[in-house]
């Protein structure tokens, strides 16, 4: 594969989606008004963890305009199934209930829901609903520490589980993991440096613009479930909603249209939701719930919340020769999916780009009663966190530079194809190009003589690296997509797919691949997708595959399309298909510039003019590819952080901030920049402003945007962009590049805090790094060693 | 996150206001702006029977250069306070502490009276009433009195505008030539509420001050001035002020707030930083 730019792939197209959402036309789910539609508020839980003693809802139904009231005791009996078509019915999962049912495990479950004719009305009532808790001692991380959650036997989150663990890696659970690994001993004993240092990061969120919602109706006589919902996956929703009250798929019809962002949080149907199916199923009603942000907040799902320690061994000259850690995460009580732990993805990519040597990776996962983990853009992000953190603490240990010391260790081009020490394997992957591109655009070198020039005059400078492989997996449901294409009677191209674009342009970009690939104008694509009823199962978008598994699909299904085009045109011009260009709709044959026939005129000879074609090229204009992805794809980048810190204040100010990135072919760079942008803004946002916190009781106390802070554009740096292009085998040689944003600028933010908080010895290995926090680093070794 | 229901009122002149509020007293609550009070209303953290909206009140909204004063009605956009000619030539420091109120789409709802009249600690335009003593004119159904800030200011969230009153206008005394006026803020984010800030003004007359204001917000449960600094900064010679110093000084009495963004230390490190910087820009402009 050779890098492509053509007439569309390529370059930077405007998006397609922008004209509407831009002049507020975008439909979200809560522009979807249905005729008669009850509006749904929940009681949530006050308390983290107590028996319910009491639940009266009556006075709740006496106030005009409630619907009705539903506690547990409607509702969860009812529920069939539960698990999700990506994670499969054989997952370990903890309990699952539509509706708190006895006991209350977090502030903020769902305990009863009022269905009214309004929002206001709704939460009329569910002020007016008695409950009676008998609070009983929460299990949590920031009361009894992690340890103590763990060995808990006395108070457990779900009793139906028998322990606070969730899961323990290796262990019998594991994907085959080894329990020990005897030669990595041998080298941590031998070796002429060992360093360990643990690395947490906080809990924060995936925080999409517009929160989760659901709009639900039943119609008994047609017996078919509608609903339109804000989702990343509509075909998961199908399925989650049919298995939930035991009907067929095909009873089922979702609908997305335009989705507000969801970075994980929308893969799979709330539990609220769920409920609000349930409910509309059982009273034949149209329902709506929109979830509003306080909910969000506190219920709508937690990430990150994780500490990995790692313990590196090196010889002499900086190489490593072998790498030891151990995860620990908070999952809080409810996760979104299977127990919800990333561990086994955390310890498979931990190596990066880099050969580690021997490897030994254990974890573990508790539950607490606080809300529960969901995806959030790289859930096993950690592992780039952590590995380039230790990277830098590593090289400062050893008296070596941090980019010094990862020059020493990257993969480099001779090693390719590279079995990392868990087994994956990169053929195309170019993380010492961009490495080097990354140290060449900051300026590396010049950058450490003006950060000693500065520290005279007592500015704190700081740099930060941060490498990276981001993997996409390609396997189960996620690695199998297709795309249905065909050409109307009118020429007009007709693309239908099962992405669920929530914001990553893939109306733009796969249109660009069929035009491209097909030979016609772009504003001939009509593209659709978030359509159950219209769209081929697809795993809807998420994982960072829609370039990769869509766009190969897209790829392949135009070319088959093409392939039928051009022999239907070369019957018709009498002149062999070989011989035959597409472009902008228009067949001609080389060098006989008189010789053409229109899209539109094909398609008539396909669908009414069929009897003039041989019998070996069936009628009609439409094709359907399935694609086959590889089990892993990979694309790699090196990001780089310059800030400075001001000791008084404690503010950080990003002076530069770049990312060096290869995913390969590029189908539209502005969309490439762009979700690389979103990405380090929400890295941006977790390093210094972002923090969700609870109380040693399990009150949450960032319950809004106030105390909740999320960055703006007044906080985000302009990026730099520096691109490697080295193709994929994939089709169209198109790399993930989805969640490298979020889950390497982290590091590089943290890393560039570390080096210029450098003169005070700091010892930076948790976040946020808000004013106090960098306040507190500057003085903490400064005081102790006045004391000395 | 909907209130909890409410009458709404909106009347058209302030006489009707003030009547309905001497009719329905501690069961009303005000809307200006809203900024504030509508998202504590969907919170339902706040709760009342009658809602009196001032915004169709165009007796409100004016700024008028009275004799040594500066009047601005209390409806007044913060967005017109930060524009307006006449606050900029002569109430310059409400026009640089408008800039660090919340965003635009805020500050174009946002209004003097009700920024005043709720009393965050952390917010700019008290801290400026403050600084420059102005006068706050409050109206209720048995007449018009007019208070100092020292007055007005009660503590977080609270002034001492009876539950039948409103406020008015408030005039700005205008400090004439040879002043010089900075606001300095930090807060976490651009448009934030203040970590800590500080609204500064400063005259000089032949090299010496004659005149100093230093008022904090965010340093306390109101914005506080420093007194007893001021005095002793009136007499000295501009060009031989030591800002770091006074910085120092002027937040040495101070007990700021602890939360989860600042400590109380931390507020009072920042808080001298800010008062010198503001100081400094104060003096270069006034001499």
């Amino acid at each position: 594969m050779t890098a492509v730019a053509g007439r569309y792939v390529g370059q930077s197209v405007k998006r397609r989606e922008d004209a509407r959402l831009v002049t507020g036309h975008g439909r979200f789910v809560e522009d979807v008004a249905w005729p008669g539609t009850l509006h749904v508020a929940f009681l949530r839980s006050p308390i983290a963890r107590g028996r319910i003693v009491n639940l009266d809802v009556s006075a709740a139904l006496a106030v005009p305009g409630v619907h009705s009231v539903l506690t547990a005791a409607d509702l969860n009996e009812h529920a069939r199934e539960w698990w999700q078509n990506m994670i499969g019915k054989d997952a370990p999962m903890p309990p699952k209930r539509l509706l708190a049912e006895h006991d209350v495990r977090f502030v903020g479950e769902a305990i009863a829901m009022v269905l009214a004719t309004s929002r206001y009305v709704a939460e009329d009532g569910v002020e007016l609903i008695d409950v009676d808790f008998e609070a009983e001692t929460p299990v949590l991380v920031e009361r009894a520490g992690f340890e103590g959650v763990a060995a808990d036997d006395a108070n457990l989150v779900h009793p139906e589980w028998g322990s606070n663990v969730a899961q323990a890696l290796p262990g019998p659970m594991g994907p085959g993991m080894p329990l020990d690994n005897p030669a990595l001993e041998a080298v941590l004993a031998s070796a002429a440096h060992v360093v360990t240092e643990t690395f947490t990061q906080h809990r924060y969120l995936c925080v999409p613009m517009e929160s989760q919602g659901i709009n639900v109706r039943w119609d008994r006589h047609r017996e078919r479930l509608e609903i339109v919902s804000a989702t990343q996956s509509p075909h998961e929703v199908r399925s989650c909603a049919a298995r939930l009250i035991g009907i067929n798929d095909s009873q089922v019809h979702v609908v997305a249209d335009d989705v507000g962002g969801g970075f994980g949080q929308k893969m799979f149907p709330a539990t609220e939701e769920l409920a609000v199916i349930m409910a509309a199923y059982r009273l034949g009603a149209a329902l709506r719930w929109i979830e509003d942000r306080n909910e969000n907040l506190i219920a709508g799902g937690h990430a990150r919340n994780e500490d990995l320690t790692m313990t590196v061994a090196t010889d002499e000259s900086g190489k490593i020769l072998g790498v030891r850690a151990h995860h620990r995460e908070d999952i809080g009580a409810f996760p979104a999916y299977a127990v919800g732990s990333s561990a086994s993805s955390v310890g498979m990519y931990l190596p990066g780009p880099y050969g580690f040597g021997e490897y030994f990776f254990s974890s573990e996962a508790v539950f607490t009663n606080t809300c529960g983990r969901v995806a959030y853009r790289g859930p096993w992000m950690m592992e780039s966190v952590a590995r380039e953190q230790m990277m830098d603490v590593t090289a400062l240990a050893i008296g070596m530079d941090p980019l010094e010391f990862r020059r020493r260790n990257v993969v480099t081009p001779d090693q390719l194809p590279f079995t990392t020490s868990t087994g994956l394997v990169y053929e195309t992957v170019t993380p010492q190009a961009t490495l080097e591109q990354a140290a060449e655009m900051v300026g590396y070198d010049a950058f450490r003589a003006e950060q000693a020039e500065a520290r005279t005059h007592g500015r704190l400078l700081g740099i930060g690296l941060s490498s990276y492989i981001e993997p996409s997996v390609g396997f189960g449901i996620m690695g199998a997509e297709q795309v249905d294409l065909r050409i109307d009677y009118d020429g007009s191209v007709v693309a239908t797919t099962g992405s669920g674009s929530h914001g990553q342009s893939v109306e733009t970009t796969l249109s660009q691949v069929i035009a491209e690939t097909l030979g016609v104008d772009i504003d001939k694509v009509v593209f659709t997708q978030g359509d159950t009823a219209v769209a081929p199962f697809g795993s809807g978008t998420g994982g960072s595959r829609t370039a990769a598994v869509y766009g190969g699909a897209a790829r392949e299904a135009s070319v088959l399309l093409r392939n039928k085009v051009l022999a239907i045109a070369a019957e018709v011009l009498e002149a062999s298909s070989d011989d035959l260009d597409m472009d902008l709709g228009v067949v001609a044959v080389r060098g006989n510039p008189g010789a053409t026939i229109s899209l539109a005129d094909v398609a008539a000879v396909a669908y009414a003019g069929y009897t003039i074609l041989p019998e070996s090229i069936e009628p009609g204009l439409d094709v359907s590819f399935r694609i086959r992805a590889p089990m892993f794809m990979f694309s790699n980048a090196t990001h780089a952080a310059v800030v400075e810190v001001d000791p008084v204040t404690g503010a950080v100010k990003v002076l530069r901030y770049l990312v060096s990135e290869d995913c390969g072919n590029m189908i539209n760079p502005m969309v490439v920049e762009g979700q690389i942008a979103g990405g380090v803004v929400q890295g941006i946002g977790g390093v210094f402003y972002e923090n969700f916190v609870y109380d040693a009781d399990g009150n949450p106390l960032t319950t809004t945007f106030l105390d909740y802070l999320l960055p703006t554009a007044a906080e985000v740096p302009t990026i730099e962009y520096g691109h490697i292009v080295t193709p994929s085998p994939t089709p169209g040689g198109f790399k993930p590049i989805g969640e490298g944003g979020a889950i390497n600028s982290p590091a590089a933010l943290i890393n560039a805090v570390r080096d210029a908080l450098t003169p005070f010895g700091a010892r930076v290995v948790s976040q946020p790094l808000g004013p106090q926090q960098i306040v507190d680093l500057i003085k903490g070794p400064a005081s102790s060693a006045e004391s000395i | 996150m909907k209130p909890a229901p409410f009458d709404y009122l909106a009347p058209t002149s302030l006489a009707d206001a003030v009547e309905a509020l001497g009719s329905y007293g501690a069961d009303a609550k005000v809307l200006a702006g809203g900024q504030s009070l509508v998202p504590v209303m969907a919170m339902r953290m706040s709760r009342f029977d009658h809602l009196i909206d001032l915004n169709r009140i165009p007796e409100l909204d004016f700024v008028r250069h009275e004799a040594a004063d500066v009047v601005i009605g209390a409806m007044t956009r913060e967005s017109r306070v930060g524009s307006d000619p006449t606050i900029a030539e002569n109430v310059p420091l409400l026009t640089d502490a408008t800039q660090y109120i919340g965003h635009f789409q805020i500050r174009n709802r946002g209004t003097l009276g009700g920024s005043l009249a709720h009393a965050d600690p952390a917010a700019e335009y008290p801290a400026v009433a403050m600084a420059l003593d102005a006068t706050m004119h409050l109206v209720g159904p048995d007449g018009s009195r007019s208070v100092s800030p020292e007055e007005f200011f009660l503590g977080p969230m609270t002034c001492c505008a009876e539950d039948e009153e409103l406020l008015h206008s408030v005039s700005f005394p205008v400090w004439g030539p040879g002043s010089g006026f900075s606001v300095q803020e930090f807060a976490r984010r651009a448009g934030d509420f203040a970590t800590a800030g500080v609204a500064v003004g400063i005259r000089v007359a032949d090299g010496v001050v004659d005149k100093a204001a230093i008022a904090f917000f965010g340093m306390a449960s109101a914005p506080v001035r420093a007194r007893e600094l001021e005095i002793e900064l009136v007499g000295q010679k501009a060009m031989d002020l030591d800002f770091q110093e006074v910085g120092n000084q002027a937040v040495a009495h101070l007990q700021p707030p602890d939360d989860i963004h600042a400590s109380s230390s931390l507020r009072r490190q920042i808080g001298a930083q800010l008062a010198s910087r503001a100081l400094s820009t104060a003096v270069k402009e006034a001499t």
